[in-house]
């Protein structure tokens, strides 16, 4: 899931200070399971925005609000005549929410609540740990399941380096040093000789490093876009 | 809801969740409860100290809530699922102290409906079963006209049931109720003799038959027919109505049901040294309450079991007592009435007056003539899906049909009756549409979640003295006091009152099932709360990051909601602080909570309910500090809910720092003794650091 962090109270006042109607709204899917931006915590930046502009004496009109997903149309539609009662959206979900929303809103800005930061699992709670960098060229089968390119600083594709310290990263004795974990679950499975041919050179284009992506699913698009199909759905406007 | 918003008569009061518990398995208690009464709700509005609103929860089901807080033989109670843990709680009892707390508030709501039916009901008999019809019916606008044989209503409440159980001004508080609805009430008037069945039939456009068992049945062995032998129900009516019936110093009593144990006990009070009672059953067969038996033997009463009467010997008309026969079984292999005997093995019970208490049946007088049908066994034919007697119009309820049972069965019965009556004189079809009886309730507690639970022995109910009560029909029950009643009611573990998932927010995060104490949710594609598990602590509804976890007994946001009204306008000069302070009511319940000026306090069932959000809105509102005062450390009803509190009220210090605000201005306290005392003085302790600190 998208991991994502609540901004500084003080850096949201700055953003939020000069509107006079603003929204704080949530997401309940992957940045409400890291307690970051769910139905839950928009309303807690609400309270403590109000909290904030009652101190400097401030007539705004702060509310809280929230959706199942802010990744797809059809969950926002339903309350986007709400939300454009509003001068400021401060919405909670990931940064593609954020995106996602501005796009189809209008006029009105939408303005990021939370810090958006990896993909990542939850391993106790409380944790949030990166485990993929979606670099669309997967080669966990490579590596024993551990993704060097989300877990090795230097994202090495043979590693490791000399940096490696007692099973830790060099940069950090908190960091797991990735290609120790790569070699201790390969010799658990009997498959570390696969270590001894080098993974050659990566095409790095399908990663960020190619620009933007996207992804298509073509027997979905052919469908959705032959016009005939579009009186026979059932789910919706879109 | 906040106390006292009952006060306002301008709607029908409902207590929140109702909505939800219909979809819901019901508490056991409730399932038990023929008429389904919200136990859990009125338990707990007594636990917050709301009585009138707990009093209109007893009431809403049940007409003759008085009467049953006294006399009822409370299957709730049977039922709790404390039964497991160490004692049922003392349902019956905390009724009676909610009751006795509205007393002023019940006088006040009294009016009469509007009749806007147009069209009349007779009742014939007010028993419990004919006032439930007549209180329905008159509710929903209905003419009724009440028809009673006695000077008084009440049925076998006012005639039969003795007053030491069931004081008459405690009835007519019930009486009084339903009456004050608009309803006609005919005393005096018997159907058969004064008035016809045929003429009520065409004077009213339904006629409910409502009458109970009102014969006791005869003992056909010799001797019977002496004036020294009695009948439970002409006994029972002369001390109901305060004639003295002619017993001598010896009183026999034939029967082991409750009845008997009303007749033997009346006879202690009637000033009767000997009073022994002799029935087929062992002690453990019995049809009386168990209670009843204990309060009986404890008043001197001789209980004879397992003897058969065979003859009352007697020398002209006075009686010398009953020749009894060995019982050796009641029951057959099929379970069935059917008691044998060992005639080798006899007795002698001296007597100078016995009174036959072995069962009621229907005195079929005012049928007569009407076309009402009688099966072949002398029970008048009904048909149990509509209500109705063989003759269109003519409804039957309650014990009449039913045969023996209790008050708060007949109350059930009469609500089917009125429902009926209602559909067929809205011309629709009645089969069908009256409620199941039956509801599905929630599982036993599971072994794991009962180790959890803190042994806490019921509160006792006082009677008085055995010597004393016997001298008198006096009430002999004491009722609880408020400390009592809220300790009592501290007792309830919420059955059915918990946590509820809404599963179109629920995106299955786990964080309930995490932090359950009770392994209560269980999470796949949404959570699921098992209601078996859950002690409705309110541990996990602030944690839940989507806001989809509400309860079934309280509305999360209830507090934030007025906390703008608990804060209050603060003074304008000066610097007197304002304290908002969560109190956990477990063991001291609200008796207890005096707290300094300058606390504004929110009692709370227990402090896990408390969410960060409340305690931010306390500031948003102006306080100047809160507290979060929770139990002594091993004291607290639920498990493991105070390191989780703990940390909200750090999170909230946090966030509060990140607005501006002293962290140091939010605490949590700890009250460590079970008094308001320790509750008043870390209040207070508080207090003073917020105002070294100043105000906001």
């Amino acid at each position: 899931m998208i991991v994502g962090s609540q901004k500084p109270i003080d850096e949201i006042w700055e953003m939020v200070r000069d509107f006079g109607r603003v929204l704080v709204f949530g997401c309940n899917t992957c940045i409400a399971v890291c307690h970051a931006g769910g139905g839950k915590e928009a309303e807690t930046i609400a309270s403590l925005i109000r909290m904030r502009a009652a101190q400097e004496g401030m007539d705004m009109e702060v509310n809280h609000s929230s959706v199942m997903r802010h990744c797809e149309p059809e969950y926002f539609e339903p309350v986007m005549e709400e939300l454009r009662r509003y001068d400021l959206i401060l919405s909670t979900a990931c940064g593609v929410g954020v995106n996602f929303l501005s796009e189809r809103i209008g006029k009105i800005p939408v303005y990021p609540g939370v810090n958006t930061s990896f993909f990542g699992g939850v391993p106790e709670p409380g944790v949030f740990e990166e485990l993929c960098a979606g670099c669309g060229d997967c080669i966990l089968h490579m590596t024993g399941g551990i993704c060097p390119v989300a877990r090795c600083a230097k994202t090495l594709m043979n590693g490791p380096c000399g940096g490696t310290n007692n099973g830790k990263c060099e940069i950090s004795q908190d960091i797991d040093c990735a290609w120790y974990l790569i070699v201790k679950r390969m010799t658990e499975l009997g498959t570390l000789e696969k270590l001894s041919e080098v993974i050659p050179p990566r095409k790095w284009s399908t990663a960020r490093d190619g620009g933007p992506r996207r992804v298509s699913v073509e027997h979905i698009r052919e469908y959705e876009e032959k016009e005939e199909s579009k009186t026979e759905t059932a789910g919706g406007e879109k | 809801m906040t106390p006292g918003k009952t006060d306002s008569e301008s709607s029908t009061y409902r207590p929140y969740g109702t909505d939800i518990k219909e979809q819901r398995p019901y508490s056991p208690c409730r399932a038990a409860c023929p008429a389904h009464t919200d136990v859990q709700a009125y338990v707990g509005l007594i636990a917050q100290g709301r009585y009138t609103e707990a009093f209109e929860v007893i009431t809403a089901p049940n007409p003759i809530a008085s009467v049953c807080s006294m006399i009822c033989h409370h299957p709730c109670e049977q039922a709790c699922r404390r039964c497991i843990i160490d004692e049922p709680l003392a349902i019956r009892h905390l009724k009676r102290f909610a009751i006795e707390q509205a007393a002023e508030y019940r006088k006040r709501r009294r009016k009469a409906v509007e009749k806007t039916r147009g069209k009349s009901v007779a009742i014939i008999g007010s028993g419990p079963s004919g006032l439930t019809a007549a209180n329905d019916l008159a509710g929903s606008g209905y003419s009724v006209t009440i028809y009673e044989r006695h000077p008084v209503l009440g049925g076998m409440l006012a005639a039969a049931i003795p007053p030491y159980r069931l004081p008459r001004e405690v009835l007519q508080e019930d009486i009084d109720d339903v009456i004050a609805k608009g309803v006609e009430v005919r005393t005096n008037t018997e159907v058969g003799r004064d008035v016809t069945l045929g003429e009520l039939k065409d004077r009213h456009d339904a006629v409910l038959i409502a009458v109970g068992l009102r014969r006791s049945r005869p003992l056909n062995i010799p001797g019977a027919d002496s004036p020294g032998v009695l009948l439970a129900i002409p006994f029972l009516e002369d001390i109901a109505f305060g004639r003295k019936p002619p017993v001598g110093n010896r009183v026999l009593v034939i029967g082991g049901g409750n009845v008997a144990m009303d007749v033997a006990r009346s006879a202690r009070r009637l000033g009767v040294k000997e009073v022994s009672m002799v029935c087929l059953e062992s002690a453990e067969e019995m049809p009386a309450w168990k209670w009843e038996i204990d309060e009986a033997i404890e008043e001197g009463i001789k209980i004879n079991n397992r003897w058969g009467p065979r003859a009352v010997r007697r020398e002209g008309n006075r009686v010398l007592g009953l020749d009894v026969v060995r019982v050796t079984s009641v029951f057959d292999m099929d379970g069935r009435f059917n008691p044998s005997f060992d005639e080798n093995e006899t007795a002698f019970i001296e007597a100078d007056t016995i009174i036959v208490t072995i069962g009621q049946m229907t005195d079929l007088s005012l049928i007569e003539g009407s076309g009402v049908k009688v099966d072949e066994r002398g029970r008048i034919e009904w048909n149990p899906d509509t209500q109705m007697s063989s003759v269109e119009g003519i409804f039957l309820s309650g014990e009449v049909v039913t045969g023996p049972g209790s008050a708060i069965a007949a109350v059930a019965n009469g609500h089917r009756a009125a429902l009926a009556i209602h559909l067929y004189l809205e011309g629709e079809e009645i089969a069908g549409k009256l409620p199941a009886q039956e509801r599905e309730k929630i599982d036993r507690m599971p072994p794991e979640v009962v180790e959890r639970i803190e042994r806490q022995p019921r509160i006792p109910i006082r009677h008085l003295a055995p010597e004393v009560r016997c001298g008198t029909f006096e009430h002999f029950e004491m009722g609880y006091d408020e400390e009592e009643a809220l300790k009592e009611a501290g007792r309830c573990r919420g059955c059915g009152g918990g946590a509820v998932v809404d599963q179109r927010k629920c995106m299955a995060c786990l964080t309930c099932q995490r932090i359950c104490p009770y392994g209560a949710p269980v999470v796949q594609a949404y959570s699921t709360i098992r209601p078996e598990y859950c002690q409705a602590c309110g541990l996990c509804a602030p944690e839940c990051p989507a806001q989809a976890i509400s309860m079934a007994s309280y509305d999360v946001e209830e507090i934030r909601r007025s906390m703008c009204e608990t804060v209050g306008e603060k003074p304008r000069e000066g610097t007197q602080p304002v304290i908002v302070a969560f109190l956990c009511t477990h063991h001291v319940g609200v008796h207890g909570f005096r707290v300094p000026e300058g606390v504004r306090a929110v009692p709370v069932h227990c402090t896990s309910r408390v969410d960060v959000l409340d305690i931010l809105k306390a500031f948003e509102c102006g306080a100047d500090g809160v507290a979060v005062v929770r139990c002594g450390v091993g004291k607290c009803k639920y498990r493991g809910t105070g390191n989780r509190v703990r940390s909200r009220i750090e999170r909230a210090g946090e966030l509060l720092a990140s607005a501006g605000v002293d962290r140091q201005r939010t605490a949590l306290l700890v009250a460590e003794g079970t008094d308001g005392d320790s509750y008043y003085s870390v209040c207070s302790d508080f207090l003073d650091t917020i105002r070294k600190m100043g105000v906001r």
